[in-house]
């Protein structure tokens, strides 16, 4: 007795000690460990193409979660009794709730964990039904899940989140993210012992704000034909890869940008598909499409006009380069849009050498080679242009008909669009508004515009570009029926990094239409055909069949083929004292 | 202190008014004032949930306790302990019971009889009240002949004790088991028994204890619960739960507490058995410091008047007593240490305080072989005292 008495001071002296002195550390100590947070998932925002259809968007789900060692209490009415069913019964009652099999959801069941997921992704409707079995230890955490309702269509644009946590993948998904994914929220709450939520306890916390929706300038009609139709022609061609570039030409807005391969954004798990858009990050030499830089940039400096003669032969030796057209030829006799319109390697090295190195650079530069589009789609590259001051001899010629240079479908696209948009160049863009969160869209700012060179010679070139699509030019098979087109093939070598050195070649057809007041820039390139590789051939076809849709989608009226042909070549060799002549004036020396 | 049964006149007398007239009555002061406040705490901590539900229970019971206690005290000593071997075997018929179909399992341990009015008893705790009569009536013996217990009477002492014991361990209740033992030891003490005998139990102990921890005696449920108080934090959500919650409901109390009906951890039903085993963190909180003190020294007052009892008493009252105080002393200890972190949870309910009628009953009746059979003074039985 006098021990309990003792005892009980002792007791008394411990009561001072955690009423006292540790009050403060044994109450955080216990609150900490009957606390418990919950993220809120944030509502991440829809994207949407240009007329509103869904291209990406996502819905309340429930994960279905157990606590292993309540389930066998669970008790089930059956008729006018309590009848304890345990795990067998809840197995037998969820299984075709949530889609699997009785066995392998009793296996999910059993056992002592305390938390384990049984479903990841359960609409809310099959959730209220679970839960209204009352089966003990089941429960639900709120989740979201990210559908892409145009599957392979729109994918390597639009890209993909994981799966697991719905965070950012790639794609526009992941450019955009930090609009779409909104704030997550938090809830906290006490729990009691047996795991459930304390009714009277201060539920501090913060609530889900949702992302905000996304309305592109992707036209989901057109982007799904060019697809298609871009899948269809790189099956047919056993190539390896292409992409298609549809861009508005007045403002730079990106209407579709089809890439192939591609990837199931629903099935991201089983994907083995490549999920880059190649249209950002695949770069190449573009070959024949750039000589309208060249011609471009001759007419702005004024040494040469669209019909400055020019005598052209099969070679150049420049150096220790023989530098040849892409068939051999006699000498001709041709105007500068001749020589643009037959894709004359010769003739667009003639043109460059009446212009610096360094002027050369600028105006590509200005067409927007070399640098990024600004857009900041993950894994775009800026494609490679060395500086002019870095050119070795022979490379000052290659560039001119778009060898020894490299760069992206966007980019090429965009050149394209500026001679179409009377020498201004537009930034190219993708998002056309934003939701402000109350009903209303917020646009995207436009695109940067830039004069890069005058309208007339803009104006020049896609006179130029006319030729090309005529029975006479080299991609006939790009003709519209109804539509003026203007447009260039490209046959480039193409650089194999896995070979080490030009292997195979980059088929590709860009113009634009209609050509007196041009709407649409339409760029297809086809990697490494094998089954024909001209760009005449491979490329202008799906030219045709995309631009031909997205002129009908877009609602251009067709227009009469009026205008002169342009003159492309001359009845006879020209005076050697014709003012402007452009003719090999010999080998500039050794390199 | 102030001994109210200063003027005891040296007659005997047997009527119950008299006899408590002579009683301590601190001792009784003091077991209704805990009865009362446990009567307060008990509402407070399942308020929220019942209203007064258990309020009025908690009093019923200690009415029916009260009454219980009044009959006992009209038993003269001669009819107690004609009584007493009739108690003692029917409370070994009831802690068999409950192992029988009849019982039913409450919290891990068959404890309890379910009644069919829709009550129950909990036969531990009628035991303890059996075997304060018990164990001293084997024992009196010697001490009356002023010599220690001989080993035929130890190992008598021991059978009777030890019956209970074994029935108790089976449910299993290990807090109860304590309590008996302890009371065993105690009594077999203060009747004069040589040390070796008391070495001996406590060696029984000792190794009762080590085979609850490593044979399937006690379930794994139970042996965690032992151990958890070793380290609460060790499953937060698990046994450690109530530890680390009651720890911060006392801590949470300070001075004055936060006051009836508005401690913030208590009232938010966080911790389970609030009202039974842990009734000590419903002061603690709700009347700080100051209440949770007040607690524990009524408590004090209550085993030192027991014990000053048993000192006044003649050789079965100061067994009686002895066993009572160290019953008591016993579970306050348990309890109250398990309430701070300093014991290991074993769900021994503190006296009066704690809402269960069982308890409610056993320890009144407790008080009232305290004071019926202390109130025989050494006086009485020695004409040449006083």
């Amino acid at each position: 007795m006098v021990a309990a008495l003792i005892v009980l001071s002792l007791f008394a002296a411990q009561l001072v000690r955690i009423q006292g002195i540790d009050s403060a550390e044994v109450a955080r100590d216990a609150l900490r460990q009957r606390t418990l947070s919950e993220a809120i998932p944030a509502q991440r925002g829809t994207i949407y193409d240009a007329h509103g259809t869904v291209l990406a968007a996502s819905a309340e789900r429930r994960r279905v979660v157990v606590d292993q060692s309540a389930v066998p209490e669970y008790t089930r009415t059956e008729g006018e009794k309590q009848v304890k069913v345990g795990v067998a019964g809840a197995a037998e009652e969820l299984a075709g709730l949530i889609g699997k099999e009785e066995g392998e959801v009793r296996t999910a069941l059993t056992g002592d964990r305390r938390y384990t997921i049984l479903a990841p992704n359960i609409s809310p409707l099959t959730w209220r039904k679970i839960s209204a079995l009352g089966i003990p230890g089941v429960y639900s955490e709120r989740a979201t899940q990210r559908t892409y309702p145009q599957s392979t269509t729109v994918a390597s644009l639009v890209g993909f989140v994981q799966p697991h946590d719905q965070s950012a993948g790639g794609g526009l998904e992941l450019m955009l993210d930090d609009t779409l994914k909104g704030q997550q929220g938090e809830a906290t709450y006490e729990i009691a012992q047996d795991g459930s939520r304390l009714p009277s306890a201060d539920s501090a916390g913060s609530s889900a704000r949702p992302g905000k929706d996304v309305r592109l300038t992707i036209d989901n009609d057109v982007q799904w034909y060019a697809q298609n139709a871009l899948a269809a022609k790189v099956e047919e061609t056993d190539a390896l890869s292409g992409t298609v570039v549809v861009m508005r030409v007045d403002t730079g807005e990106l209407v579709a940008l089809a890439s192939y391969p591609t990837f199931d954004p629903n099935n991201i798990g089983d994907a083995d598909g490549v999920f880059a858009n190649l249209a950002f990050s695949d770069v190449f030499e573009p070959g024949s499409t750039s000589k309208i830089m060249t011609v471009a940039a001759g007419l702005e400096e004024g040494t040469i006009t669209p019909d400055s003669p020019m005598i052209i032969p099969d070679h150049l030796q420049r150096y220790d380069a023989t530098l040849r057209d892409s068939h051999p030829h006699p000498v001709e006799y041709r105007t500068v849009g001749g020589a643009l319109a037959e894709s004359s390697n010769v003739g667009m090295m003639l043109i460059g050498e009446t212009l610096e190195p360094r002027t050369m650079e600028s105006y590509f530069r200005g067409f927007g080679l070399g640098s990024k589009t600004g857009l900041g789609f993950p894994g775009e590259s800026a494609g490679l242009l060395p500086a002019a001051d870095k050119w070795d001899g022979v490379q000052r010629y290659t560039v001119t008909y778009g060898q020894g240079l490299s760069t992206t479908a966007v980019q090429v696209a965009g050149v394209f669009q500026t001679i179409a948009n009377d020498g201004v160049r537009v930034t190219p863009s993708l998002v056309a508004a934003t939701s402000d969160g109350e009903g209303g869209w917020t646009p995207a700012p436009a695109g940067k515009r830039t004069q890069v060179v005058s309208k007339d010679t803009a104006r020049s070139v896609n006179r130029m570009l006319e030729g090309v699509v005529t029975e006479q030019g080299t991609a006939p098979k790009a003709q519209i029926e109804g539509y003026r087109v203007a447009g260039k093939t490209g046959t480039a070598d193409r650089y194999d990094e896995e070979a080490g050195g030009y292997s195979g070649k980059t088929a590709s057809f860009i113009g634009f239409a209609p050509a007196q007041d041009p709407e649409l820039v339409v760029a297809v390139i086809v990697q490494r055909p094998i089954k024909g590789y001209f760009g005449g051939q491979v490329a202008a076809p799906v030219f045709k069949d995309v631009m031909t849709h997205a002129l009908q989608a877009e609602k251009v009226p067709p227009s009469p083929i009026e205008g002169d042909p342009i003159k492309t070549s001359l009845d006879e060799k020209p005076a050697e004292d014709t003012p402007g002549l452009l003719r090999d004036r010999g080998n500039p020396g050794a390199r | 202190m102030v001994l109210v049964a200063q003027a005891t006149p040296p007659r005997r007398d047997r009527g119950m008014a008299r006899r408590l007239l002579r009683s301590d009555l601190i001792l009784l002061v003091t077991a209704l004032t805990l009865s009362l406040l446990g009567a307060v705490l008990v509402r407070s901590a399942t308020a929220p949930g019942s209203g007064s539900t258990y309020l009025v229970k908690h009093l019923v019971n200690l009415a029916i306790a009260l009454v219980m206690a009044g009959l006992l005290l009209r038993l003269d000593r001669l009819a107690l302990r004609a009584v007493a071997p009739a108690a003692y075997l029917l409370s070994l018929a009831a802690l068999a019971a409950v192992l029988s179909p009849l019982g039913s399992t409450v919290n891990g341990s068959r404890s309890w009889i379910v009644l069919p009015v829709g009550f129950s008893v909990q036969p531990a705790e009628l035991a303890k009240v059996a075997l304060c009569v018990a164990l001293p009536m084997v024992l009196v013996g010697a001490a009356e002949r002023r010599r220690a217990p001989r080993a035929r009477e130890v190992l008598l002492a021991g059978v009777v004790v030890g019956l209970p014991v074994l029935l108790v361990l089976a449910q299993p209740d290990l807090g109860s088991a304590l309590v008996l033992v302890a009371l065993g030891v105690g009594v077999l003490a203060a009747s004069g028994a040589r040390w070796p005998w008391l070495v001996g139990v406590g060696l029984g102990a000792v190794s009762a204890v080590v085979a609850a921890f490593t044979t399937p005696v006690l379930s794994q449920y139970q042996r965690d619960r032992l151990t958890v108080f070793l380290d609460p934090a060790a499953d937060p959500l698990g046994i450690g739960y109530q530890t680390q919650q009651v720890l911060a409901a006392i801590s949470s109390g300070g001075l004055l507490g936060a006051g009836l009906g508005q401690g913030e951890i208590t009232q938010s039903g966080r911790i389970p058995y609030q009202e039974t085993d842990f009734v000590f963190s419903v002061a603690a909180e709700e009347l700080g410091f100051v209440g949770a003190l007040m607690v524990i020294v009524l408590y004090g007052l209550l085993i030192a008047r027991l014990g000053l009892a048993a000192a006044r008493s003649d050789h079965f009252g100061r067994l009686v007593c002895v066993g009572v105080a160290t019953w008591f002393s016993v579970q306050v200890v348990e309890n109250v240490g398990m309430n701070l972190g300093l014991m290991p949870v074993t769900g021994l309910p503190l006296p009066f305080l704690s809402y269960g009628g069982s308890s409610m009953f056993a320890c009144w009746l407790g008080i009232a072989l305290a004071v019926g059979v202390g109130s025989y003074h050494r006086s009485d039985t020695n004409p040449r005292g006083g």
